[in-house]
């Protein structure tokens, strides 16, 4: 279709900072066109960062940037535009009320009046020269993840974009529902758009890319690499570099996203023990927080950790404060170490060993405001009467110690804990919940937007758990993770349990379970 | 130095700011502006017994404003100390009318009871709407100061009236004088004990109990205490109440101490300044305490303004709207100039 530029995209010596972090520091990096570039990373490396720079929601401190040949200023989203950039944010942007056409007509050109058949039409014909199979007159709050993924790069794809940078698109996807996005992302190479993939994990690296660039720290530390002459294990070590950290070779492979197909289950000690949690037959009133649960049966041994795994928002929302006594149980029944605790307050379950690291760290697990102390010691005050006398000394020092034996870098208790990295905030956490009364640990997404020393910490944390003879109920939508920790794997669709798999667990099986394929 | 002296730096640097811009809009309108603050320095301050009629004010408003910073910190945005300060003392001169004759000793710890508990009572039903239905408790307790008022106003020129008052301002007979906890001055040991008890258990309740903490963490995140297994009902409805109760016991103390009666309208901002303290404070006791002094003193040099300055009394109202628009705004500049003090990890 177009002619391929020799150069798309470069930038020299550009940093980035947000007050004093510095998030990119001094990346020259040119990307020639009609090729698919992978940036890689660890969480904090930068990647959103360069991203929101090119497309021109950032303004980079130093350094220029050149779209096309075109010097860009920057920090101009309809500069970096007409310069031919889209960007497809990692959480989409869609208006959920909106119908497909209204959503594409909002932030296209021309302010004109037009009837709804119309703008159905014209948008009709835009979504199916993309061969994007999704209906202009639906609403957007009744499409699927990868429908609403599809509609907003067709969207990104109205004016003409020569540029196209996806951040993190395979997050919220299904194994299979991100070889559909390939696919697309293949077909649109074909048509001369160059593709920029913000990604995490090298098996998609080497799946779809032409070249790859690694991010560490802010800085550029290779790229753009061709991939045909790259290796898992030699991307593994660029983006996770020289740490004095060891890790397994299982842990390893899954922090980095390439744990082969088939895995996990390897360091299993002890067979399964007595149920701690037994969920039989349950359901929930509906609650406008995610599907409610439909007919739930699950169980949790001792000295096991079980793995939620699907799709974002099919569910594990709702199984998480249903265990928690949060949510509105309507059948069914919910046992915590044989005793029924299907009416019982948070509180009660607490009492018989429940611990719940919660989805939202920043809000559900920490208030960001108050004192270390004050959130670390809450569980305890929880305890006793509301008028009880207690000594802040006393618990100020249980407060140290305890974040002393967690490892957590702090300077003093009475810090505010949104002062904390989100590393040492979920430690915080994990140094209130994982404590010697702990008998069923649930955690949910324990590791999100956490770098991956803290995240193969945490999951030492709960293999200690397990050791200890804890159930743990690990819930994620990362299936590498989920493979390399957990001893069996339940995956959950509509708020249902539609699968469940033993180590070694397969791939393919397992992500077919989470789109319905196989119910 | 730690995050509370910054609050303090922060809050003077409103209040100064304030009384210059004051000052501004009294020389534009023609009045003296140096020699409105001169009059106000001298009456609040300086003047013989300035520390006495200071206090007359303060005492009762650091009260009620303890109760708003027991809710607020909570928070519950309970500005209804207007109401549950009238529903307080009406409820004590009910019991003093009632038992007329009875002997002091136990009229008056009856007297205190029925103001607390009318305080608290009137607001049960807002914490009650707002932690059943979410009701917004900023609307309901802000209704029920006008509830409250129109009672008062009925109260005095109905039930409680006293037949023989001529003015247009309808009130209650006066109490006997074996009731009275204090001459019309409003200073007495009784009224500064119940203070300092007031201020030292409530301290105590902040910074020393189980309930402080719990309050602390809920008022900032709600939904973190709950994933904890909070019960939000208990400690909203402690809440409440004792900001309530402490409302009421101020409106027992105005009527049995420097009041000696009930009149229709009394003390007008006497709820809205002790909002005003307990923002100030930055919703600490030992804050508000000081804080307190200083609008106790503004309150008693509104006297002195008609004389010196020729400035009506009502002044005294501009100053404290000025003050309540400054505190509540946000300013990145005097906040810097608090951070000044911090050491970076506080600062959010």
């Amino acid at each position: 279709m177009k002619e391929l530029p020799g150069v798309v995209l470069a930038s020299r010596n550009a940093t980035v900072r947000y007050g004093d972090v510095v998030a990119l520091d001094d990346v020259s990096i040119s990307f020639s066109g009609g090729m698919i570039h992978a940036v890689v990373g660890q969480n904090g490396a930068g990647k959103t960062t360069f991203a929101r720079m090119v497309s021109g929601l950032v303004r980079p401190a130093e350094g220029s940037l050149e779209i096309n040949g075109r010097s860009i200023a920057g920090g101009n989203v309809n500069d970096a535009r007409r310069a031919g950039v889209e960007l497809v944010h990692q959480s989409f942007a869609l208006p959920p009320s909106f119908t497909v056409a209204e959503a594409m007509q909002f932030g296209a050109d021309g302010g004109r009046l037009y009837t709804r058949a119309a703008l159905e039409r014209r948008w009709q014909a835009h979504l199916d020269a993309l061969d994007v199979k999704v209906s202009a007159g639906a609403q957007i709050r009744t499409l699927t993840v990868e429908q609403q993924q599809a509609v907003e790069i067709a969207r990104a794809l109205v004016t003409d974009a020569s540029l196209l940078i996806l951040d993190e698109p395979t997050a919220v996807l299904s194994p299979e529902g991100a070889e559909k996005l390939f696919e697309r992302i293949r077909r649109l190479r074909e048509r001369g758009v160059t593709i920029i993939l913000i990604l995490h994990k090298i098996r998609e690296v080497l799946a779809v890319s032409d070249t790859v660039s690694v991010l560490r720290g802010g800085r550029l530390i290779d790229g753009p690499l061709p991939v045909a002459d790259m290796d898992a294990e030699r991307l593994a070590s660029l983006i996770i570099g020289p740490s004095g950290r060891e890790f397994a070779g299982d842990d390893l492979e899954a922090l980095t996203g390439a744990l082969s197909p088939v895995a996990g289950g390897a360091d299993k000690t002890s067979a399964p023990q007595s149920e701690i949690l037994s969920m039989r037959d349950l359901s929930t009133r509906t609650d406008g927080d995610g599907p409610p649960l439909n007919s739930v049966d699950l169980a949790v041994h001792a000295g096991e950790i079980v793995g939620v795994a699907g799709v974002e928002g099919n569910g594990q929302r709702t199984l998480v404060r249903a265990i928690s006594g949060l949510a509105d149980i309507m059948d069914g029944s919910l046992e915590i170490d044989g005793r029924d605790m299907t009416r019982s307050s948070l509180l009660a379950r607490r009492a018989m060993g429940l611990r719940v690291i919660p989805f939202e760290r920043n809000v559900e697990g920490l208030s960001l405001t108050s004192a270390l102390w004050e959130n670390w010691s809450v569980g305890q005050l929880l305890g006793r009467p509301l008028h009880a006398a207690i000594t802040p000394k006393g618990l100020r020092q249980g407060c140290r110690a305890a974040l002393d034996n967690w490892d957590v870098r702090y300077s003093t208790v009475e810090q505010r804990a949104g002062s904390l990295s989100g590393g040492n905030a979920q430690k915080v956490i994990l140094s209130r919940e994982m404590d010697d009364a702990a008998r069923l640990i649930v955690a949910a997404q324990p590791t999100r937007g956490l770098d991956i020393g803290a995240t193969a910490f945490v999951w030492e944390a709960m293999r200690d758990a397990r050791r200890r003879g804890c159930g743990v109920l690990f819930v994620s939508s990362d299936l590498d993770e989920i493979f390399d920790i957990a001893d069996r794997v339940v995956v959950m669709l509509a708020g249902k349990i539609v699968g469940e798999f033993r180590a070694p667990f397969d791939l393919a099986s397992v992500g077919s379970a989470m789109t319905g394929a196989r119910a | 130095m730690s995050a509370n002296f910054s609050a303090i730096i922060r809050a003077a640097v409103f209040i100064v700011i304030a009384l210059v811009l004051c000052g501004l809009i009294f020389e534009i309108a023609g009045y003296p502006g140096v020699q409105t603050f001169d009059a106000i320095i001298d009456g609040a301050f300086l003047r013989r017994n300035a520390l006495e009629h200071a206090l007359r004010w303060a005492l009762p408003l650091f009260i009620t404003a303890t109760g708003v910073v027991i809710s607020f910190r909570a928070g519950y945005f309970n500005i209804g100390a207007q109401g549950q300060f009238y529903v307080g003392a009406i409820c004590a001169a009910f019991v003093a009318e009632w038992l007329k004759g009875y002997p002091g000793a136990v009229v008056v710890p009856l007297c205190f009871a029925a103001g607390m508990t009318g305080g608290a009572l009137w607001a049960l039903w807002p914490g009650l709407l707002r932690l059943r239905s979410g009701a917004d408790e900023v609307i309901t307790t802000l209704m029920g100061n006008f509830l409250a008022g129109l009672l008062l106003v009925y109260v005095t020129a109905g039930p409680l009236k006293d037949p023989s008052g001529s003015g247009q301002q309808a009130s209650s007979r006066p109490l006997e004088a074996a009731y009275r906890i204090s001459t019309s001055n409003g200073v007495s040991p009784i009224i500064i004990g119940i203070a300092i008890f007031v201020g030292l258990a409530m301290w105590f309740l902040v910074n020393r109990t189980a309930f402080g903490v719990l309050s602390g963490l809920g008022g900032r995140n709600p939904t973190m205490v709950k994933w904890q297994g909070a019960s939000v009902w208990r400690i909203g409805l402690a809440s409440f109440l004792i900001s309530g109760a402490l409302a009421g016991l101020a409106g027992t103390i105005e009527l049995m101490g420097p009041n000696g009666r009930l009149a229709g309208g009394f003390l007008p901002a006497h709820g809205f300044t002790a909002v005003l303290i307990a923002l100030v404070a930055g919703l600490s006791i030992t804050g508000t305490a000081i804080a307190a002094f200083f609008f106790g003193g503004l309150a008693s040099a509104a006297l002195y303004l008609p004389v010196i300055a020729g400035l009506p009394s009502a002044a005294i109202d501009i100053i404290n709207a000025a003050i309540a628009l400054f505190i509540t705004a946000k300013s990145r500049f005097v906040d810097r100039i608090a951070s000044f003090w911090r050491r970076p990890w506080t600062t959010s």
